[in-house]
Formats: C-alpha cells, sequence, structure tokens
C-alpha cells in the first residue's frame, strides 16, 4: 500500500468571519434563529468550527514530538559548552532527520 | 453480468450488483476495477473508461480478456484493434519491463510478471530490514498487502507490487510514538540506510539489492490508545495487545516471517471482515474519524510532495545553465562566506556560484533533482547538496543553525519557490533565512517568483502559481526583514510575457 499526504491545516481560518452572531442581528434574523432548522444550522456550524479547533490541537503533536528531539539531541550538549563536539553533533543530527 | 464489450473507450457490461473484474491483455492481467464505482453509466449499463494512465499504450491489436474476480468466470474474450492496430499492444516501462495498474491505477511493475527466484531479492529485503529494526527494539511484522498475501495463501499477491511491514509501539501517546520514529529513523541511518519519511508515524526504508537496484520498503508506525490500534495509514479500530504480542509467524514465498497473533482481527482491521476473497481493486475507506485522527496526529509533512517526486522520476532532461536570477544576483554580490539556494531543483544555480568560487549548498527535497549536479560536483570542493523538507522543522532548524554558524557574509536565494510553496512551508522558510542572515557576518535575502500569468506558458513549466508580491513581503516583514528592492520584470520579450517579481531583503540584527 502506498502512504497519504494530510492537509497541512484544517480549514479552521475559513469559518472563524462567517457568523458574528449576536450584535447587528435583525428581529427577523432573530427569530430565524431561534426556529429549529436555524438551531440544526447553527449547531452543524458550531460542530465544524470545533472539529476543526480539534485538529489544530492534535497537530500540535508531532510539533512538541520535533521540537523535544531536538532539545534532548542538541540543546542539551550545547550546555557542555565544547565548540568543537557541537559542530561535529549538528553535523551529525542534520544527517539524521 | 451481461453485454460486455471493449473498445478503445473502454469497458461496458450491464450488472444489476457490483462487482470486480480484471481485464487481460494477451493472457496477461493489466487492470482490476469495480465495475460500479470505478464506472459511470452509460445507457443501461456502465463504463470503466481506459484510465489516464493506460491509453498511451493502446495502439496496436490484443486480446483482451474480462473475467469476473470472485468467480473466475469469463464474460469478455475477443481480438480487439486500438489505434492504429499495428503490432501487438505492448504495456511496458521505459526499461522494457511488463506493467500493470495498480489499485490506485498507478503504473507498477506487478508480482504476477516475476519468477520466484526475482522475488527472492524483495525476500531478502523484508529480512533485512525486519532484522534491523529488531536491532534497534523494535518488533515488526508483515503488514497490508504482503500480510495478506502470506496469511490467504502463503504467497505474495500477484497484482501487489511492493512489500509493507509494521510495528506496534509499547508506548500510547502521539507525541512519544512520534519521539520514537524519530529514533528509529536515527539509529537506521547509523546502520547505513537511507529512508525517506511519509508522515511523523511512516517512512521507507531503501533496501539495496545484489544488483544495485534500490528497493523502497514501507514502514507503518502504530500504537496503542483507549482501547484501539492506531497504524498507519489506515487503521483505528477497537483492538487488543493480546491481538499483536507476543508476535507468531507467516509464510511467504516458503520463507518463515513474524506476523501479529491474530492475524485474522488484524487483516479484518485492514481489509474488513471479507478478506479472504480476492479484490484486486480494493479501496482503503477508513471511517472520517480515523483519517481525521491520523491526518492530525503525524500527516501534513509531504504537503504537494507526490507532483515533485512524479516530476522528477521521469527520466531527467539535460542539465540546464544557469539561470538570469543568478547571473544577476551574482552581479550585486561580492566575495560570500556561503551561498544557499533553497529549492535548488537540478541545482544549476549553485554549481554556477561555486564555479564563481563560492562556497555553495543546494537544499531541495527531492534528492533526484540534485543528483546529477551533485555527480558532476564531486571534484568541485566548493558545492555540496543536501535534502531539505521545510515542512520539517528538526530539518529546517538543524541547517538554519549550521548555516548560521559559518563565517562570513552569506547570500540565500530561492527561485520559484514561494510561487510552488503554500504558507506553512513559506514561514519555515522565513524562519531559516532569519537563522541564517541574521548574524554577524550579514547577508541577504534574494526571491523570484511569478506575479503574471502571460499567455506563454511559462507558469505551466516551471509548476508555480502567482503570487501577490504585498502579500510575500507583508510575511517577510512579519518575520522581521525589512525589503531593500522590489521590481516586477518580463520573463522575455514576447507579448504576453509573464512577469516575475524580484525582491532583495535583510535581517539586521538577532531578535531571537
Amino acid at each position: 500500500m502506498g502512504e497519504k499526504s494530510g492537509p497541512e491545516k484544517s480549514g479552521a481560518e475559513k469559518s472563524g468571519a462567517k457568523s458574528r452572531a449576536g450584535k447587528n442581528d435583525s428581529g427577523l434574523v432573530a427569530r430565524l434563529r431561534s426556529t429549529r432548522a436555524g438551531e440544526a444550522l447553527d449547531l452543524r456550524r458550531r460542530v465544524r468550527r470545533l472539529e476543526a479547533e480539534v485538529q489544530e490541537c492534535r497537530a500540535l503533536n508531532i510539533r512538541l514530538a520535533e521540537l523535544t528531539d531536538i532539545v534532548t539531541e542538541l540543546l542539551l550538549p550545547v550546555a557542555a559548552r565544547d565548540e568543537e563536539k557541537l559542530a561535529v553533533l549538528l553535523e551529525k543530527y542534520r544527517q539524521s532527520v | 453480468m451481461s453485454g460486455v464489450s471493449v473498445d478503445g473507450q473502454g469497458v461496458r457490461a450491464r450488472a444489476r450488483n457490483e462487482a470486480v473484474l480484471d481485464v487481460f491483455f494477451d493472457g496477461r492481467r493489466i487492470v482490476s476495477f469495480w465495475l460500479q464505482r470505478d464506472g459511470v453509466r452509460d445507457g443501461d449499463g456502465w463504463l470503466f473508461a481506459w484510465p489516464k494512465t493506460l491509453r498511451e499504450f493502446l495502439d496496436g491489436t490484443t486480446e483482451v480478456r474480462v473475467v469476473v474476480t470472485r468467480t473466475g468466470q469469463e464474460v469478455f474474450r475477443d481480438e480487439i484493434a486500438f489505434g492504429s492496430g499495428r503490432g501487438r499492444v505492448a504495456v511496458v516501462n521505459q526499461n522494457g519491463q511488463p506493467i500493470s495498474l495498480d489499485k490506485y491505477l498507478r503504473r507498477v511493475v506487478a508480482f504476477d510478471t516475476r519468477t520466484s527466484a526475482e522475488l527472492e531479492p524483495m525476500l531478502d529485503a523484508i529480512d533485512e530490514v525486519i532484522a534491523a529494526l529488531r536491532e534497534v527494539g523494535i518488533e515488526a511484522f508483515l503488514a497490508y498487502g504482503t500480510l495478506l498475501g502470506a496469511v490467504r495463501g502463503g504467497k505474495v499477491i500477484g497484482n501487489d507490487s511492493d512489500a509493507d511491514v509494521a510495528y506496534v509501539s509499547h508506548l500510547t501517546h502521539p507525541v512519544d510514538v512520534i519521539r520514537e520514529s524519530f529514533r528509529i529513523q536515527r539509529e537506521l541511518i547509523q546502520l547505513g540506510y537511507r529512508i525517506t519519511r511519509y508522515s511523523a508515524l511512516a517512512f521507507k526504508v531503501d533496501v539495496e539489492e545484489a544488483d544495485g537496484t534500490i528497493r523502497g520498503l514501507d514502514v507503518f508506525g502504530g500504537f496503542m490508545m483507549n482501547g484501539h490500534l492506531y497504524l498507519m495509514g489506515e487503521i483505528g479500530d477497537p483492538f487488543q495487545e493480546s491481538w499483536i504480542f507476543p508476535l507468531g509467524t507467516t509464510t511467504l514465498e516458503g520463507r518463515t516471517f513474524p506476523a501479529p497473533a491474530d492475524t485474522d482481527r488484524l487483516l479484518t482491521a485492514m481489509y474488513g471482515a471479507s478478506w479472504r476473497i480476492p479484490d484486486p481493486a480494493f479501496h482503503f475507506e477508513p471511517p472520517a474519524t480515523t483519517v481525521r485522527r491520523l491526518n492530525g496526529w503525524f500527516r501534513g509533512l509531504r504537503v504537494g510532495r507526490a507532483r515533485w517526486d512524479r516530476i522528477y522520476s521521469r527520466v531527467l532532461k539535460k542539465m540546464p545553465g544557469p539561470s538570469p536570477f543568478i547571473q544577476w544576483v551574482a552581479s550585486m554580490e561580492g566575495a560570500l562566506g556561503t551561498y544557499v539556494d533553497v529549492g535548488c531543483g537540478r541545482g544549476a544555480d549553485a554549481l554556477y556560484m561555486s564555479e564563481r568560487g563560492e562556497p555553495s549548498l543546494g537544499l531541495d527535497f527531492q534528492p533526484r533533482a540534485f543528483a546529477e549536479a551533485q555527480s558532476r560536483s564531486t571534484d568541485n570542493g566548493l558545492v555540496t547538496y543536501w535534502p531539505l523538507n521545510l515542512l520539517e522543522i528538526r530539518q529546517v532548524l538543524a541547517t538554519g543553525a549550521i548555516v548560521a554558524r559559518r563565517p562570513g557574509r552569506t547570500v540565500v536565494t530561492a527561485r520559484h519557490l514561494v510561487d510552488a510553496t503554500k504558507k506553512p512551508a513559506r514561514d519555515r522558510l522565513w524562519r531559516m533565512c532569519r537563522m541564517m542572515l541574521a548574524g554577524e557576518g550579514g547577508g541577504k535575502l534574494y526571491l523570484e517568483f511569478l506575479v503574471k500569468d502571460g499567455s506563454d506558458g511559462y507558469a505551466g513549466k516551471h509548476r508555480v502559481r502567482r503570487r501577490k508580491p504585498a502579500k510575500i513581503v507583508a510575511e517577510l516583514e512579519q518575520w522581521g526583514a525589512k525589503i531593500e528592492h522590489r521590481e516586477t520584470i518580463a520573463v522575455s520579450d514576447v507579448p504576453g510575457a509573464s512577469k516575475v517579481c524580484r525582491l532583495i531583503a535583510e535581517w539586521r540584527a538577532v531578535d531571537g
């Protein structure tokens, strides 16, 4: 089987601008919102946004793992302040990622 | 199944129920498909149109047979003339090897064209990779099509074309299993293997066979969490660890390999309860929740990569000369400490700068792109080429740190990179440029990208999409760069020529 590439980013940003509810709602919009269909639409929109936000949180796993990897492999030796060793280590790390 | 006919368009058939069909040309299986899933409505039946990947071969005459996969019943057999009708239809690759289409309709050299002696090197490769993984503490086993073939009949599956192994980590959190995957990669590289990462939990190990052919074996990572097995690239099922461990064995082409403790359960998770029934056109369709989890946790490291892999897997054209862009850059710069070309492609510009005496570094995520420049530069100690995937932060930070430590002035160029990448990759590019250029030695970033798509086919040739200069400038400024120069020029004198923007940016002081 082959491997898939996944989406780099979810559609979270897109959904943000759509509904700025509240302030400018006319009476009609408010009444429509309070109907069953309006509530369902609103919920659907909120679920979509929540799903996107969950994906954003999941993406942190890779970031955290990447940064932890660098810290443990490189920054700890950096603290030892051995220039020569550090140069060797940096090159070795680059080749290993 | 009735009314089966075959012509230059494809295979037509009437069927009340879904059916999987195999198509043979002169006795050799070429493609398999689901009539209704992969076909389109055609009168009172269905038409499976010849896939794009097959059409270029359809010239000549061949005996076409159509067979129902499940029953083996022949539903069509006739001599068919395609195109000119001259000669026999030959579905072969550049090396003359017979090829067929896999379940995703990609061209592959399938196992059914190999003798068992020809399969030996692959079995050796599986052995070697499983042993190497064991050496770094990982208990791997046969997976996906390779496991399916072994358990179903002790043989590789005829329409399959690669080998898969998998492992289930003893760790139980995405961050930990990703870090473990990084460690495995590091240790396999130390053992001398080349690794290409697919995702944060799957990679390919290149194994050199006796005759020098490089075979890629896919290694899929997995782990248990909250009573579920998550295994790249398709599984997220309720599962028990005891169905995997302790590993058992299975037999493939007469050799013994590790297998999960309960092969039935794992194959059911992979292919559904009907895994015993052959289906060469099987598509994985994991539930949306599984796809979302695996995407969110592990994927996003190779966005857009398949396209460039395809471009560079073809026979490459003659090595290009230096670009007008690099000649423009060189005309403005004196002696450098380091010249870096990010997204160097074939590597011609880095080669050119090194020939002018500048220590040069070409970076591209596809090593095949710069392989020729690299081999040409063996007696030129001034140029090196490194693979770099901007979407992998570890590579970006390590490469940035190494260049930042080099003495002297640094010039970074990126020609047709920002117009071939999206913002996540560009953000990493700006980060790396800042690391490389904000140090004491100083330096500049030179960019060239498409801003107006003309009628000259330039965008298609360079495989780029136009970008708004204001947007790129805003991104750079957000990352602390100052724009020193900005111009828009036509790429040629031809009427309707495309236009590119050239930018020069600088980072003055290290601000973190």
